[in-house]
């Protein structure tokens, strides 16, 4: 898959990794994995000042930090509907994951950008309201951390933060399947309701029509070039992916294959 | 006890809550009166870590929160997870995790030891963190196994270079 993304030649740069459908487990490995290389800052011209993660997950229920309040009976419940379900270190509460939604975990240095949980969420709300406006749907910020279109959720956001290095992200729905939703009270907020780009605009998008877009904010907001994640890292990524026995033949095609990154 | 000039200039540094007993100081040091807030010792005895933690040892004891430049960097926080009593810690150990703005950041332990009390308000109400930072919104007691590793923790004047230097 081509990414094409401006290059501006801002004094930072962030590796891009698209690695397509994973299931939500492995997904977070790999996360553990960037944030440790990202926090040793052995290798600065590998690492640079931080790593994009863009994923779609399998269905998947996930809690943040808050986790007490979902009960064994509630995971068993969930499980049922055919969906896997991880209690996280995240902020945030209860949330989905699945196909059509567009997740991206930014695992950045924020000692290269701003050191604070309040500015890195905001600019988080900021790239996504930009991408929205790119395709024409009014969404903003409100007092609950996310990004709505009136009263539905459009993207779900919890993060954690360690040493300044973040994990976890963003979940923007494109094309999800929001059934998945009326099973939970999603991140808390019990008298709002979910929506997709899709839902707003009358019409089918993919994650792929969203992607470019979202690196093109994403650079704009955090004012930072991109570059995609060398075949070493990947690599390296997988063979420790290997020893955990989280990864197929498949999978390790996937995550290996080169996707065009082309610097305007 | 009275309070001493020095201590004075420090208080001007200190959050606005505390910054309110200003006149107070004044009349101080014409009076015999109990430990206020801006006393010497207090401020000797806390020391800092480059994460923004605090802690404020009496005997073995040390009480442990973050400064108020960490609870206005988080924003609200609305919910702590903080280390259980009898819990063993080694220093820098992360221990529990202050969530704000759906953003869940890492604690770390100042000190090793063992976790004597956890602050039950601050469970019950996070926002204090917010309110109180170095008071009420203390998080967590911890019995030190090795006083000596407080000299490598700043004091309030190397925190103050650390927050100038390294862009906050």
């Amino acid at each position: 898959m081509k990414i094409s993304v401006v290059s501006q030649n801002f004094h930072r740069s962030v590796n891009v990794w698209s690695v397509g459908f994973l299931k939500y487990q492995t997904a977070y490995h790999i996360q553990q994995y960037l944030a440790n290389l990202q926090s040793q800052r052995l290798n600065k011209e590998k690492t640079l000042d931080g790593t994009i993660i863009i994923v779609e997950h399998s269905p998947v229920y996930t809690t943040g930090i808050r986790t007490q309040g979902y009960s064994e009976s509630e995971e068993r419940r969930l499980k049922t509907l055919g969906a896997e379900f991880y209690r996280t270190n995240r902020g945030g509460l209860i949330t989905f994951h699945g196909p059509g939604q567009l997740v991206v975990y930014p695992i950045l240095d924020l000692k290269s950008f701003n050191k604070s949980m309040k500015w890195y969420i905001c600019k988080l709300e900021k790239t996504v309201i930009e991408v929205c406006k790119s395709f024409g749907v009014e969404a903003e910020r409100s007092s609950d951390t996310g990004v709505w279109v009136k009263d539905n959720k459009i993207c779900a956001i919890g993060v954690h933060g360690s040493r300044y290095i973040t994990t976890h992200g963003i979940a923007l729905n494109i094309n999800n399947d929001l059934s998945w939703f009326s099973h939970i009270v999603p991140c808390g907020i019990p008298d709002k309701g979910v929506t997709t780009l899709s839902q707003e605009l009358r019409k089918p998008l993919t994650i792929t029509d969203v992607i470019y877009p979202f690196l093109q904010s994403f650079s704009h907001e955090f004012e930072c070039d991109m570059k995609m994640l060398s075949h070493e890292v990947r690599k390296d990524v997988v063979n420790h992916l290997k020893k955990e026995n989280l990864t197929s033949d498949i999978t390790e095609a996937q995550l290996l294959r080169n996707n065009d990154l082309k610097l305007k | 006890m009275a309070v001493c000039v020095n201590v004075f200039h420090k208080c001007l540094r200190l959050p606005s809550t505390l910054l309110k007993l200003r006149p107070v100081v004044h009349k101080l040091n014409a009076t015999q009166i109990t430990r206020t807030f801006c006393s010497t010792n207090a401020l000797a005895a806390r020391k800092y870590t480059e994460q923004h933690e605090w802690i404020d040892v009496q005997g073995k004891i040390g009480t442990v929160g973050v400064t108020d430049y960490a609870q206005g960097a988080l924003g609200d926080v609305v919910f702590a997870q903080l280390p259980e009593p009898d819990s063993e810690l080694n220093q820098m150990d992360d221990c529990g995790a202050l969530e704000s703005v759906k953003a869940a950041s890492e604690l770390y332990s100042p000190v090793s030891g063992t976790v004597v009390e956890k602050n039950k308000d601050v469970e019950e109400t996070p926002a204090l963190i917010n309110q109180s930072p170095y008071e009420q919104g203390w998080l967590f007691k911890i019995q030190l196994s090795k006083p000596e590793e407080l000299d490598a923790l700043l004091d309030e004047a190397g925190y103050e270079n650390h927050l100038k230097n390294t862009g906050h």
